[in-house]
């Protein structure tokens, strides 16, 4: 029997029950596995993410993590709720969201604070996290303050300072200089290593080959198209320009003007 | 030109307005007396002092009151023309329009001191009435004086978390703090807004259209607060919220704090006594 932590059986979800957001969505997730999620402007990631992290729930379909069926119900359980955000962490697209907090220090000791850490461990893992992250100068500062850049390394040392076993990513990457992003793969690359489950979703092909194993690839239709591993679904081209996921590029080389698809792979062969 | 550019002026005036009152920590941040002490410490001893304050019925133990709170924001490292620019600002609103019809005969009664006429109407000023505004006049910026000094030497969020030394409700503290927090968010949205509608349509826009544009943000910025909202709702479920906030809090008693307190109390019993003599 396969050991899933997240398990999707025919998931449908949408807003206000007439804006579809996802159709149809079967996954599993293993502990321990690099899971990218890609695909083109509202195809559902984020929705899928929230999901995943006990936000929102199915309209039909089934999703269990950790053995168990989640529904909204489950959550008015605090033995459940605690144990569940202990398990599973997840960081926001928009960093001004999760960053509700007057100061940094305070956003990220909010999380295991509200989960019952103790008061010298939190502080340890504070501590820890502003070290790994190089944001140590930043703790007393307001995150309004800050450069998205910061605000996105804030946002995952809050989540990380919960220290769960799965780490949710949306769109990590997006918008950061290449200095920050290449931070933020490495750290996310080690806490795989250590043993943490990353289920990330981005736009990046060029880091999803090092964030994952496995994609899944969302179209249009708000369903997975395609899913399995990250080295031979990158190589499909056609697949991938039909998905709006890479596009032609044309520019010059000296005197030549060429065209050919642009995915930025190429940095990593 | 200058109709023209009302909206561009308003909007202007009020977002620095927003930035230097709300966000200013440049006097929080400087090394001084009243920066050096716990905040817990520092506002529970400005609270005395207010007290004290409405307690005193004497004019200049009240004067002598002002003077220490001008001397406390000397020493730290407070400019005065400044300060008593912050102060002063308000007393119009909070004093001046009750203070001046008590100088004359007709709310307070008594030894007449100076009378004339306006329109037919004899108006007289007595001694009572010119002390008794004196007095609450003095009162009134002394108070102020202590609250402006306080929220200027500590850090508007350390003042929040100061609340919940006073038993304020967690969630109460939590939502002063988001709501400061996020405030400086829209501020940067209405700006960029402006930016945007400044570089497609220019600084010239008609009265009635820059009416509409105005009302058309107010509404878009209200739909954007809602969704917001229900967003970082998420955010503070997805880290374990449950309903009742759990915070640490860092403040630390020191030595400096305890002395603090010890010349508070000479202070106020020393107030408190010449209050009680001058009255004999």
């Amino acid at each position: 029997m396969d050991n899933f932590i997240f398990e999707l059986k025919d998931v449908y979800f949408s807003y206000l029950g007439k804006y579809p957001a996802l159709c149809g969505l079967d996954i599993g997730i293993k502990a321990g596995e690099k899971v990218a999620v890609i695909g083109a402007n509202g195809s559902g990631k984020s929705t899928l993410l929230h999901m995943l992290d006990g936000l929102i729930f199915p309209d039909k379909g089934t999703i269990k993590a950790f053995g168990e069926e989640l529904k909204e119900g489950l959550f008015n359980e605090e033995s459940f709720t605690r144990s569940f955000r202990k398990k599973v962490g997840l960081v926001f697209q928009n960093s001004d969201i999760q960053l509700f907090c007057p100061t940094v220090k305070e956003d990220i000791t909010f999380g295991p604070l509200q989960l019952g850490v103790g008061r010298e461990e939190v502080e340890k893992r504070l501590l820890s996290l502003a070290d790994i992250l190089g944001i140590a100068g930043l703790l007393d500062r307001s995150p309004h303050q800050l450069s998205i850049g910061e605000k996105r390394k804030v946002a995952i040392a809050s989540t990380l300072a919960i220290d769960p076993e799965v780490i949710i990513l949306d769109e990590p990457t997006a918008g950061l200089d290449p200095l920050t992003s290449r931070h933020i793969i490495d750290f996310l690359i080690e806490a795989n290593l250590s043993g943490k489950t990353i289920i990330t979703s981005t736009q990046d092909l060029h880091i999803v080959e090092e964030i994952a194993d496995k994609i899944y690839v969302f179209n249009a239709e708000k369903k997975i198209i395609k899913s399995g591993l990250a080295s031979e679904i990158l190589l499909d081209t056609e697949f991938l320009r039909e998905n709006n996921l890479i596009h032609i590029h044309r520019h010059k080389h000296r005197d030549t003007i060429h065209t050919h698809p642009h995915h930025h792979l190429d940095h990593h062969q | 030109m200058q109709r023209n550019n009302f909206i561009e002026r308003s909007l202007a005036g009020a977002l620095s307005f927003l930035r230097e009152s709300i966000f200013a920590d440049e006097y929080a941040l400087k090394k001084g007396l009243l920066q050096s002490l716990d905040s817990r410490v520092k506002a529970a001893t400005f609270l005395v002092f207010i007290i004290q304050a409405l307690l005193i019925k004497q004019a200049v133990l009240l004067f002598c009151l002002y003077a220490f709170c001008l001397l406390l924001a000397r020493l730290s490292n407070i400019r005065l023309g400044f300060f008593l620019q912050r102060t002063w600002i308000f007393m119009p609103l909070f004093s001046l329009f009750i203070a001046l019809p008590a100088l004359f005969s007709i709310f307070t009664p008594g030894e007449a001191l100076l009378s004339f006429k306006i329109a037919g109407i004899q108006l007289i000023i007595t001694r009572q009435g010119l002390g008794g505004a004196f007095l609450f006049i003095m009162r009134v910026i002394t108070c102020v004086s202590f609250v402006v000094l306080l929220s200027i030497t500590t850090r508007h969020f350390t003042l929040l978390k100061v609340l919940r030394t006073f038993k304020v409700p967690q969630v109460f503290v939590m939502t002063a703090g988001m709501s400061y927090r996020y405030i400086y968010l829209f501020v940067g949205i209405i700006e960029n807004t402006y930016l945007a509608l400044k570089s497609r349509i220019g600084t010239r826009i008609h009265r009635r259209k820059g009416q509409h544009l105005v009302a058309w943000n107010i509404a878009y910025l209200w739909q954007r607060s809602y969704h917001l909202n229900e967003d970082v709702y998420k955010a503070m479920l997805s880290r374990g919220y449950s309903g009742e906030p759990v915070v640490a809090d860092d403040f630390k008693i020191k030595a400096r704090d305890l002395l603090w307190i010890c010349v508070v109390f000479m202070v106020f019993i020393s107030v408190l006594y010449l209050n009680y003599r001058m009255k004999i």
